[in-house]
């Protein structure tokens, strides 16, 4: 599972953050994108040592400044989830046209073509051979 | 090429640049070592007491923070009383 499916799955639920300084902010996720930046609402900002506190409406995080996140449990059984249905719903629709004779196309060859026998050494297949 | 696909699904040791031991099942990574950890637990060294283990649940560690990542002989890590391990937590790294 890519941590950046589990990171848009994650929107609208609560999760910590810290920085690579130390901070930490608690709050809901709005949105995220593929560098990991991230905006949150209801913000509760700690500082590195755990002794000042803020309240933020809403922020934004630059992903690179993120050392970790830590979200809710559930999140990975409900990814895991999404991600079968996603695997299924693909399967039967990529299977639908595939029928009867000319079933061609990818995976390995049957027969003929350029296809090699498993195990074979590897010679040929591409351009005309050794050349003149 | 280098990868983390044999680590999915084991239990692994995962050691960051601030000296965090962190310990978990591999749920996932991608292509810049971005880690997904479940069930995780961080393991607190100390010279005065054992170790403390503080769940941490499921996580997201950013690659560029990983130091370190361990595959655990969960047998071997089981048949360890942490209790009675006494030992200098790691300092952050320095550059």
């Amino acid at each position: 599972m890519l941590p950046l499916s589990l990171l848009n799955a994650a929107q609208n639920k609560p999760m910590l953050v810290e920085l690579k300084n130390g901070e930490t902010f608690n709050g809901h996720l709005i949105n995220c994108d593929n560098f990991m930046n991230i905006t949150l609402r209801e913000v509760y900002q700690t500082s590195a040592e755990g002794d000042r506190f803020w309240k933020l409406k809403e922020c934004y995080i630059r992903g690179s400044t993120i050392k970790y996140l830590r979200v809710p449990d559930t999140l990975l059984d409900a990814v895991k989830e999404e991600q079968n249905r996603a695997r299924e719903a693909g399967r039967s629709a990529r299977g639908a046209h595939v029928s009867g004779a000319g079933a061609r196309g990818r995976g390995m060859p049957t027969r003929g073509g350029r296809g090699m026998v498993r195990g074979a050494p590897a010679r040929g297949g591409r351009g005309r051979g050794r050349g003149a | 090429m280098a990868s983390l696909q044999g680590y999915v699904d084991h239990r692994v040791l995962l050691i960051l640049q601030d000296g965090r031991a962190i310990v978990g099942v591999m749920a996932g990574f991608d292509q810049k070592s971005n880690v997904v950890l479940s069930d995780s637990k961080e393991r607190v060294y100390s010279m005065d007491e054992g170790v403390e283990e503080i769940p941490l649940g499921l996580y997201l560690v950013k690659g560029d923070q990983i130091v370190l990542i361990g595959e655990l002989d969960d047998a071997v890590d089981q048949s360890v009383d942490l209790s009675t391990v006494r030992a200098e937590p790691l300092p952050p790294i320095r550059y």
